[in-house]
């Protein structure tokens, strides 16, 4: 090894510690240390990234620093101790600095020169502990990639506490004093065991061989709080097939009762190997066991507000932004195994978005999440959607309307082994809080849960009078609910009506005889058997975490209505409340409630472009979905209550022509989707004179293109 | 050439330190080295595959184990039951001014001096154990000449060899509980306290320290702690079945300490290898591994060409020998066959595919100890790996099905569902009474639900569950169909005589287990045309039946590969397909008499 020079990095050491600036100019160091001297701070955390942004970097000095950073850590604490600034306040001493002031005056006293066995070692001074944090700049490492070359570096890991121990003292200068000469010697430890002294190293005792004994002095020495912990490879790092690795972690002094099992964390530290001692040694010399000396301890959050960009996220969302087509894309990008649905995607799309919170200047507030809750046969992916959506959302939770604990959805007093004491526990819904609960099989809910949900959907809250326990909790989260349709085409909507109400969007999904959906399917099963792998879908999906990254990105966008709109959507919504009049339509309830979810449709959608303001054409896409949503349950009922062929036939045209807003349908067009719901063309011929006769359509006498005569 | 092969195998430290010795002199600089291989294991495939010694190499296990010399070269075969992580260990040191190796061992062959020159390594530490549910006839022992050989290489011991080994059968009694009574602890501490390190120099002190040793081993399932060098970790995963060949060593004064007390560094975070005494789990140095599949668990492959009239023939006799077990049933041997043929072949999104779960319905608790039993029998005779989970509340309801982590010990704790690839499950439901699931029951069921379904199970890490593929055919025996655990074939079976003789040659068995194996990894393909034919006839059968969905659809498919692999065929013929679809409506109708 070459004989580094230590004298001359710690010199190094100094100058960047008096000279260091951050961006606003101030010695970020020597404030930090004048609080150290005031007994403020007990930690003085030197960050690398300030070393790499250091004016005069010494490019091979931060390399040694990170490479060797255990022997950097004594350099910058001594380096520490010639700067370190007199106290500028007055604090109270304690026993420690009592001790430390006798010390000192002992030391100035002693006339026989120093005896080096006697020195002082500057731990024992020091009040303060060193740390140096590693740059976060970079990805963290996975516990797996720790290797044998990182040994001794700095490293900054990501991982799961499994395991904590007590915090206990550890001990780092062991004071003793001798029974015959009266002198305080010595000992610093560095390891975990250490040898402890029994004879009396002075000078005196030397030259008078007398052997001196020596007692250990608990009250003098100085101990550091220790405590041992494990982490573990979080599940996303583990490669398949894998076991999650672990490791053992030492947090000293201020890093002690940091962290707790289950916690998420990222820590940066030294990767160090141990030396097994004694019989260990002989057992296994050639193997070390290995730990990380913690630096820095950092806990993960995982909110969408919270949400931090990763890299490059950031320019690749604002690539997609730029991309006209992004909310097609995105909402193809969900569940993209799911084939079609395109609109119900749309749906979820925006429920993931959601819209701003709103808080009027009376207090009232209003909700910006949306409320969507799809409906369908067994067996048409539902449950998937709901789960994938879950996956998306940084904040999800997923349940069952038939929820196995006595938590339910909502919340419960419960009585706490231990103490007795009765305690509140959060339920789904509590626990989804700033995210998204999914209850599928919402229509088998407990009567009780149901009656808390209207409350959750509307006010947001959770209350809760029981035990003597009155409070309410804040539930601030999008439903997303999924239940089954009752058997009578009539009761396709098995709920009460005012709870229907309270959903931005219903959907009804249903398993159609449909000759080309039996051939897609047909077509998919066999090509996956064939092929191993889902057909290409003609559009490369979006990585979840791409998804996330966009939606967490839009979500800090609040747009607002403007004043020209404000006209239109007050329009649009009394032609429907019209609609409804004239129509004997039995499920819709065209409410108030209606007009707040397309302003909160329209919201989401302009969050999604970025934009403060809502367009026109936001509120336009708003008012389509709700009318495909309606399509939805409806079109379906006509169908099932046995209405003859012809105006089944026609109501299938008029359908599509409402779907896709024009008034001409070719024939071809109108064959086409017939023939898909079973009808022969000699049945649309007929429908097509019966109709025309009516002067519902006109027919093109030779194209027998259909026109729609507006009404 | 024979000098190298009887270096390898009776001395394989010294081929490495040999070629290590080599390298060094070409001039490669083992600072630089990182622990990767310079040639000694080119020495050693030399002389195992090309040279065929590997069949020369003694297999590790219960009976073997007592007369296996330390620092020789074994095989051993089994399964990856847990992954303990990287262990770091000095490489390579510097002995004066020569660099020596401690790759593949456990203790410096040279005494290394605590200021010289080390670098160090890294090595992978698997835990493995005899692969579950493994069939007795698939057991491959060591020969006797293997062992007489092995009484060759000390040969100046040879008499006390002969007397070793009696004592060796003595001491194998089979220990129920993992490790010894603290009593007998207490006495091989006091037998090894009294020897100097040095006495393992002397072979009689080794021998009769490791003969008192074995006592602990577990006398029919041992495992093997293998440390595994040169390969990427991706390379072997959980679950593995695997050959792993290297050295063996076994140090009895290290199994001393192991019983010891600890120090006190670590009463709180247990070493896992603490646990893991080198007494009752042998250490493994892997040179060389494989990774094995079923066929290669077959003894003595017949000669069989994959001629087809052959294996059209042996498929008759297969038919014919389940069909007599199933009462003279036909259809349900049928499904029989294609259920043992079945594999998951491919995973797309969460379908897994090319698997097919068995349902057999219409057992009652008599007809099962007939018909059941003989199956059971007839399949463990079969499959080289089989298993039988009891379906009952009261298992369902203690059990833990899943594998756990044991954070205290460090470890992943095995359970039932801890299978290899390739594994066959019977569960019986006629077992299953009413009653209560607890909580651990229902989780049970979901898991046994999941594995059915997506042929994965969930292993639980406490703060979070891992997914782990998995591959295992499902059968069902129940009285009616069973919804607790839906499996892809439902079947009622209609036996119409009791099952005569069982007795069949052991040729034709062997011909049948060549004929599972091999056939089941069979490749498939569908003709374009054949594949138009198959799109039609499902949306045919999907608008004449709404009720049919992807599920039923995938099945048909898959029992379209299954039925042209079980006749050798690598393409679908369209007589294969309406044999499917014949299969199909057969089954149907005798479901739909059942419902009557």
């Amino acid at each position: 090894m070459k004989d580094l020079d230590f004298d001359a990095d710690r010199a190094l050491a100094r100058d960047f510690l008096l000279n260091y600036a951050d961006a606003n100019g101030e010695s970020k160091y020597l404030n930090l240390l004048q609080d150290v001297a005031n007994h403020k701070l007990r930690s003085v955390q030197i960050d690398l990234e300030d070393l790499f942004n250091y004016k005069d970097l010494d490019e091979e000095f931060f390399r040694r620093v990170m490479e060797n950073t255990r022997r950097y850590l004594g350099v910058f604490a001594e380096a520490i101790d010639t700067v370190m600034p007199e106290p500028t306040e007055a604090f109270p001493d304690d026993d420690h600095d009592i001790l430390m002031t006798q010390r000192m005056e002992y030391d100035s006293e002693k006339a026989d020169g120093p005896d080096p066995k006697q020195r002082m070692p500057p731990e024992i001074k020091r009040f303060y502990e060193v740390y140096i944090k590693a740059s976060s700049k970079e990805r963290p490492f996975t516990i797996r990639e720790v290797k044998a070359s990182y040994i001794g570096q700095l490293v900054r890991i990501s991982g799961i506490v499994t395991r904590c121990s007590d915090v206990k003292p550890l001990m780092q200068v062991s004071v003793y004093t001798c029974e015959d000469c009266g002198f305080e010697i010595y000992q610093e430890v560095t390891a975990r065991i250490f040898m402890p002294l029994f004879e009396c190293p002075s000078k005196r005792c030397q030259i008078n061989n007398a052997k001196g004994n020596l007692i250990l002095q608990l009250r003098a020495s100085k101990f550091l709080k220790f405590q041992e912990a494990k982490i573990q490879e979080l599940a996303e790092h583990v490669p398949k097939g894998h076991i999650p690795r672990s490791m053992t972690v030492h947090l000293r002094g201020e890093l002690t009762r940091k962290v707790a099992p289950g916690d998420v964390v990222e820590l940066s530290g030294i990767f160090l190997p141990i030396p097994y001692m004694g019989f260990r040694a002989m057992r296994a010399g050639l193997v070390a066991d290995t730990y990380l000396e913690a630096m820095s301890v950092n806990h993960f959050k995982k909110k969408y507000e919270e949400y931090e960009l990763k890299g490059d996220e950031e320019e690749q969302i604002a690539r997609l932004a730029e991309d006209g087509d992004i909310y097609n894309k995105l909402s193809r990008s969900l569940a993209p195994e799911i084939f079609g649905h395109e609109d119900v995607k749309k749906a979820l799309l925006l429920l993931l978005v959601g819209a701003p919170h709103r808080q009027l200047n009376d207090g009232m507030k209003i909700r910006g999440d949306l409320h969507v809750c799809l409906m369908g046969d067994p067996g048409v992916a539902k449950s998937q959607l709901l789960k994938h959506i879950i996956n998306v959302a940084p904040r999800g939770v997923y349940t069952t309307g038939r929820g196995s604990s006595g938590v339910g959805l909502t919340a419960a007093v419960q009585k706490d082994p231990v103490t007795n004491e009765m305690v509140l526990e959060g339920g789904a819904l509590v626990l989804a809080d700033m995210g998204i609960c999914a209850i599928d099989e919402f229509d088998k809910m407990e009567e009780s849960d149901r009656t808390a949900i209207h409350e959750v959907m509307e006010q947001q809250t959770v209350s809760i009078a029981k035990a003597g326990i009155t409070t309410s909790l804040n539930a601030r989260t999008a439903v997303l609910a999924a239940a089954n349709p009752a058997w009578t085409p009539a009761e396709n909507i098995n709920l009460p009506p005012a709870l229907l109400s309270r959903f931005d969007l219903l959907w009804l999904i249903l398993d159609r005889a449909d000759m080309d959906n039996d051939l897609e399917l047909a077509r998919h099963v066999v090509y996956v058997h064939q092929n191993k792998e889902s057909p290409a879908l003609g559009f490369a999906p979006l990585e979840p975490s791409v998804l996330r990254a966009y939606i967490s990105a839009a979500r800090k966008v609040s747009p607002y209505v403007p004043k020209d709109l404000e006209e239109y959507i007050a329009s649009a919504y009394s032609g429907i409340r019209q609609d409804e009049a004239k129509t004997s339509a039995p499920h819709s309830y065209t409410t108030v409630r209606t007009l707040l979810s397309i302003l909160r449709i329209s919201s989401a959608l302009a969050r999604l472009r970025f934009s403060e303001t809502v367009a026109q054409s936001d509120v336009d896409e708003a008012l389509r979905l709700m009318q495909m949503s309606k399509f939805s349950l409806y079109s379906d009922d006509r169908q099932k209550s046995g209405l003859d062929a012809i105006s089944d036939i026609y109501s299938i045209l008029r359908d599509e022509a409402a779907r896709t807003n024009k008034l001409d349908v070719s024939y071809a067009d109108a064959l086409n989707w017939i023939s898909r719901k079973g009808y022969s063309e000699a049945q649309l011929k007929e429908c097509l004179e019966e109709y025309a006769a009516l002067n519902v359509w006109q027919i093109h006498p030779n194209t027998f293109d259909i026109r729609f005569i507006d009404a | 050439m024979v000098g190298i092969a009887f270096d390898c195998l009776s001395n394989p430290l010294g081929a490495v330190r040999v070629t290590f010795e080599k390298a060094i002199a070409s001039g490669i600089d083992p600072t630089n080295l990182n622990g990767k291989d310079w040639g000694a294991l080119d020495v050693f495939r030399d002389c195992l595959f090309d040279q065929g010694a590997l069949s020369q190499v003694p297999i590790l296990d219960h009976s073997s184990i007592g007369w296996i010399q330390p620092n020789s070269l074994v095989r051993f075969r089994g399964m990856v039951q847990d992954m303990l992580g990287n262990e770091f260990y000095v490489g390579a040191f510097k002995d004066g001014s020569t660099w020596r190796t401690n790759k593949f061992t456990d203790i410096a062959s040279f005494p290394m001096g605590s200021q010289s020159e080390t670098r160090i390594w890294e090595r992978q530490l698997l835990y493995c154990v005899p692969v579950p549910g493994q069939n007795s006839w698939t057991i491959q022992h060591s020969s006797e000449s293997m062992f007489n050989r092995c009484n060759k290489w000390t040969s100046q011991h040879g008499e006390k060899r002969q007397r070793d080994d009696e004592m060796v059968i003595d001491y194998m009694v089979p220990q129920e509980s993992q490790g010894s009574t603290s009593s007998s602890k207490k006495m091989r501490e006091g037998e090894f306290t009294g020897q100097s390190p040095q006495l393992h120099e002397s072979f009689n002190d080794e021998m009769s320290a490791k003969v008192s040793v074995l006592t602990s081993f577990d006398s029919n399932r041992l495992p093997c702690l293998v440390k595994v060098y040169d390969s990427p970790e991706s390379d072997l995963k959980l679950n593995d079945v695997l050959e792993f060949v290297g050295v063996f060593t076994f140090d009895p004064v290290l199994s001393v300490q192991a019983d010891g007390s600890e120090d006190v560094s670590n009463e709180l975070f247990e070493d896992a290898l603490s646990h893991l005494p080198p007494n009752k789990v042998p250490r493994l140095h892997c040179l060389i591994h494989r990774k094995l599949a079923n066929h290669d668990f077959l003894l003595s492959s017949p000669a069989i060409e994959r001629a087809p009239n052959l294996v059209r023939e042996t498929r008759e006799a297969l038919v014919g020998h389940l069909t007599t077990i199933l009462g003279n049933d036909g259809l349900a041997a049928e499904c029989v066959l294609l259920h043992l043929l079945s594999r998951v072949h491919g995973r797309v999104d969460s379908v897994a595919l090319g698997k097919l779960s068995l349902n057999l319905t219409g057992f009652t608790r008599e007809s099962l100890t007939v018909f059941g039993s003989q199956l059971n029998h007839a399949i463990q005779t079969l499959l080289p790996f089989t298993k039988s989970i009891p379906f009952t509340v009261e298992y369902l309801n203690t059990a833990s099905l899943a594998p756990q982590k044991d954070y205290e010990k460090n470890r992943l704790v095995t359970s039932a569902l801890q299978l290899a690839e390739g594994t066959h499950v019977t569960i019986d439901e006629t077992q299953l009474q009413e009653g209560m699931l607890n909580a651990t029951g229902v989780e049970n069921v979901t898991l046994l639900k999941n594995l059915m379904e997506l042929q994965k199970v969930e292993y639980d890490f406490n703060y979070y569950k891992l997914e782990m593929p998995t591959d295992v055919q499902l059968l069902i025996l129940s009285e009616g169909k069973s919804n607790i655990l839906p499996a892809d074939l439902v079947l009622p079976i209609q036996p119409t005589v009791v099952g005569s003789s069982l007795n069949c040659a052991s040729e034709a068995q062997q011909a049948w287990r060549w004929y599972l194996a091999t056939l089941r990894s069979s490749a498939h393909d569908i003709d374009p045309d054949m594949q138009k034919i198959i799109e039609d006839d499902l949306v045919a059968a999907r608008q004449e039946d709404r009720s049919l969905g992807s599920n039923d659809f995938s099945r048909w498919l898959t029992m379209g590969r299954l039925v042209s692999a079980s006749f050798g065929e690598t393409r679908l013929t369209l007589e294969h397909w309406q044999m499917v679809k014949e299969l199909e409506r057969r089954r149907k109708e005798r479901l739909n008499e059942m419902r009557k």
